[in-house]
């Protein structure tokens, strides 16, 4: 039944540019956003809205099932008119390359690390969770905040920080666990971070980036700054207790604060069918009164737009907002089980459908801006073909750059646990400091 | 030097650091930060430093938040203290462990974390029951990669262990327990000192026999000692002051002279962290005596008889002392 509510006539909807979604809110704040915080009239895009809330049973939403992320399912292209389109669209044109530049250094960068690891001969080994897909919530979020302002990523995070402006070498670098990476090796993928540029770090716990974005939005307020903390995270992290203890404390002490919910509709291996019991996974801190913006997160303009948004909410010291992204991780969880070099997707996967995969490719963020900017008349083709070009070479050029710096010296093992120096090393019998456990300095 | 009240010692430690930190936070749930002296001074540092820089009356009960929020900030850069409630440490345990201990290492050095969980210790008291008596998590959290762990047993270590910690760039675990507020205390200097991280403290020398014990167990070691004098023994005891890092340095010293060594905690049994000070001490001195005695490996029960019991007290610890010179 809801499969045939969800052939909805995308056409149709594009022509009705402007038209309020039902679920995008400022949901009882009692302060007027003018009716159009909606973001899907900012976007001009709508969802299908027919998946009824949760009313018994086990296993989350008896109408959610997998496959069910086709609902929504972006049109084509992003609309070229609306308020998410005028207010990009005004942007300086240096700013609007950047970001095709950043979308286009992530998807690229992260698809010659598929190759890699799937080709086999660097030996590369660890962890590696593929943001390809999802590059426009990074992107579209982060050109909305000052240089200043503090993000908080994933284990899905190289997106987020190319997006601040990370350096691919020191990226690269850190894959092959080198020296030169930007964690020195201690890190690799999923911990992959450059904390000079407000990132307060890349995480591989699950539900950890609330803490840290409400933390450095304290650490701005008691300097009296305006600073603002994003937690970005996973539908799957809206289940930690983390998310509701920290939208609670946030939005009671009024913190600067996004919460930036990139829902690709899969928890690791679980698709959300089973998971969520609500329609929108926002729906569950709706009982807040804070903003809740419910988005096409295949859409750069869209979540530029309603970042901008919750970027003036919080420095106007109103506190967080909610933003959920709706996108799609092309990949698996971790790793790329179900890929191929030089096949965009991974097919296969028993959580999910190839035609789910496949349709979600075709609505491709990058090529969708692409898209947009061309139709707009914002930049010419010649134009972007140089990025295209520059951006791979420079990721090409950081994969050599890897694989010749050295490797670590392994006795940096013992360091870095603390500020003042090594911890003994007691794997051996003979082990320096025997008697004395404090750490010495050298 | 004078007499201070313990808890005024240590929120004049806090106090100073704010003072010369503007950015420094310091969260608490529903203990307001206040304190006054017989002669009528007062610390109060909602008043001087506002509601935000403190969490004002109080933050929601909510321990991970308490905890999380500090060490976020502590991310970004500001020094900042979390004191949790005594009968649920564990509920931060998971931010300290994966966040805390780990951010420096993970990020190859990037990170700072000048975060300190002031965690208020339960006691071995009668009429609390199992929830509100655990003793002794000091070694849980020892036994995490990344973090240090003070126990101060005075008002003077109180305060110089506080300041020790937050000016420390790690994490540090501060264990405030009830037991050792109460009683004769040593003068507490008006200014800002450290008791140095790492460094044990001989509270008495002698040459037959080396007591170790913190915190709690000090109390009762305490009660133990002039007893033990009157039988001959010659007692050496030091209070380690910081568990981790452990100044196994003054330990070994003690035993090599001593050949006997006696410890005695408030914690459970298995894997308590006098099992580590004898492990570091055996590893590194030859034919030792040691004997470690405990609270069993029990929820302390709420009556009274049972708990009087259970407690190590001077009583056990005098029969202990003289068993390690005759056995």
């Amino acid at each position: 039944m809801s499969i045939e509510h969800a052939r909805i006539d995308r056409r149709g909807l594009l022509k009705m540019l402007g038209a309020l979604g039902a679920t995008a809110t400022a949901a009882g704040c009692n302060v007027s956003l003018g009716g159009d915080v909606s973001a899907q009239s900012l976007s001009g895009s709508k969802f299908d809205k027919t998946v009824a809330l949760a009313s018994e049973g086990p296993g989350g939403n008896p109408q959610w099932k997998a496959g069910d992320s086709l609902k929504f399912l972006p049109p084509q292209e992003i609309p070229t008119r609306g308020k998410a389109a005028d207010l990009v669209g005004a942007l300086p044109k240096e700013k609007l390359l950047g970001m095709y530049e950043k979308l286009n250094a992530s998807r690229r960068w992260e698809t010659v690390m598929k190759d890699l690891f799937l080709g086999g001969k660097d030996g590369l080994y660890g962890y590696f969770h593929s943001y390809c897909g999802e590059e426009a919530v990074a992107v579209g979020t982060i050109a909305a905040l000052a240089e200043d302002d503090y993000i908080a990523s994933t284990h899905r995070g190289h997106g987020h920080l190319i997006a601040k402006g990370g350096d691919l070498n020191k990226m690269s670098a850190e894959i092959f666990f080198r020296q030169a990476g930007y964690n020195q090796g201690y890190g690799g993928s999923m911990h992959i971070v450059d904390m000079a540029k407000g990132i307060m770090g890349s995480n591989g716990i699950v539900g950890a980036s609330f803490y840290m974005a409400a933390g450095a939005a304290i650490h701005g307020k008691v300097r009296g700054t305006k600073q603002v903390g994003v937690a970005f995270f996973g539908d799957g992290a809206s289940a930690s207790p983390y998310y509701f203890s920290a939208a609670r404390s946030c939005t009671n002490y009024k913190l600067p604060v996004l919460f930036v919910l990139e829902n690709n509709f899969q928890w690791t291996g679980v698709p959300m069918a089973l998971t969520v019991p609500t329609k929108y996974v926002s729906d569950y801190t709706k009982g807040l009164g804070i903003p809740h913006h419910t988005i096409d997160g295949n859409d750069v303009t869209a979540v530029y737009a309603a970042a901008k948004e919750a970027v003036e909410w919080a420095r106007a010291g109103n506190g967080p907002s909610v933003i959920e992204a709706m996108t799609f991780r092309w990949y698996d969880h971790s790793g790329f089980s179900g890929g191929k070099v030089s096949q965009d997707g991974a097919m296969g996967l028993p959580y999910r459908t190839d035609d789910e995969v496949k349709q979600w490719i075709s609505r491709d963020p990058i090529g969708r801006f692409r898209g947009w900017l061309l139709a707009k008349g914002l930049a010419q083709e010649a134009e972007l073909v140089k990025i295209e070009k520059d951006t791979q070479a420079a990721v090409d050029a950081s994969i050599e750059f890897a694989r010749n710096s050295p490797e670590p010296d392994p006795e940096r093992g013992v360091w870095n646990a603390h500020a003042s120096g090594p911890v003994p090393a007691t794997q051996f019998f003979n082990r320096k400091g025997l008697a004395t456990s404090t750490p010495k300095t050298t | 030097m004078p007499k201070k009240p313990y808890g005024y010692a240590q929120l004049e430690a806090v106090r100073d650091e704010m003072r010369q930190n503007p950015d420094m936070v310091y969260f608490y749930q529903n203990q307001i930060p206040t304190a006054t002296l017989p002669t009528g001074e007062v610390i109060d540092l909602v008043k001087e430093f506002g509601p935000v820089r403190t969490s004002g009356r109080g933050w929601a009960i909510d321990e991970t938040w308490i905890a999380g929020a500090a060490i976020g900030a502590a991310t970004a850069g500001s020094k900042a203290v979390a004191r949790l409630p005594m009968m649920t440490p564990i509920y931060a345990i998971e931010y300290v462990q994966n966040q805390a201990g780990k951010i420096r290492s993970m990020t190859g050095g990037q990170a700072s974390m000048p975060f300190v969980l002031w965690q208020d210790g339960a006691s071995r008291s009668r009429g609390s029951a199992a929830q509100h008596t655990d003793v002794g998590m000091e070694s849980i959290y020892a036994q995490l990669p990344g973090i240090k762990v003070v126990a101060p047993s005075n008002a003077y270590d109180a305060k110089g262990l506080l300041i020790a910690a937050i000016r420390d760039p790690d994490p540090v675990v501060y264990l405030d327990y009830g037991d050792v507020k109460s009683g004769e205390q040593p003068d507490v200097p008006d200014e800002a000192y450290e008791v140095p991280l790492g460094k044990a403290e001989v509270r008495q020398k002698g040459t037959d026999l080396t007591i170790v014990a913190w915190a709690p167990a000090s109390v009762d070691v305490k009660r133990a000692l002039p007893d033990i004098a009157k039988k001959g023994i010659s007692v050496e005891y030091i209070d380690p002051r910081t568990l981790k890092p452990l100044d196994v340095d003054t330990l070994v010293a003690s035993v090599k002279k001593t050949k006997r060594l006696l410890v005695v905690e408030h914690g459970h049994y298995t894997c308590g962290f006098g099992s580590h000070v004898i492990a570091e001490v055996v590893q590194a001195v030859p034919n030792v005596r040691a004997r470690k005695l405990s609270f069993p490996d029990v929820p302390g029960p709420a009556s009274g008889v049972m708990m009087a019991w259970l407690r190590p007290d001077a009583p056990k610890i005098i029969d202990a002392a003289i068993q390690m010179m005759h056995g």
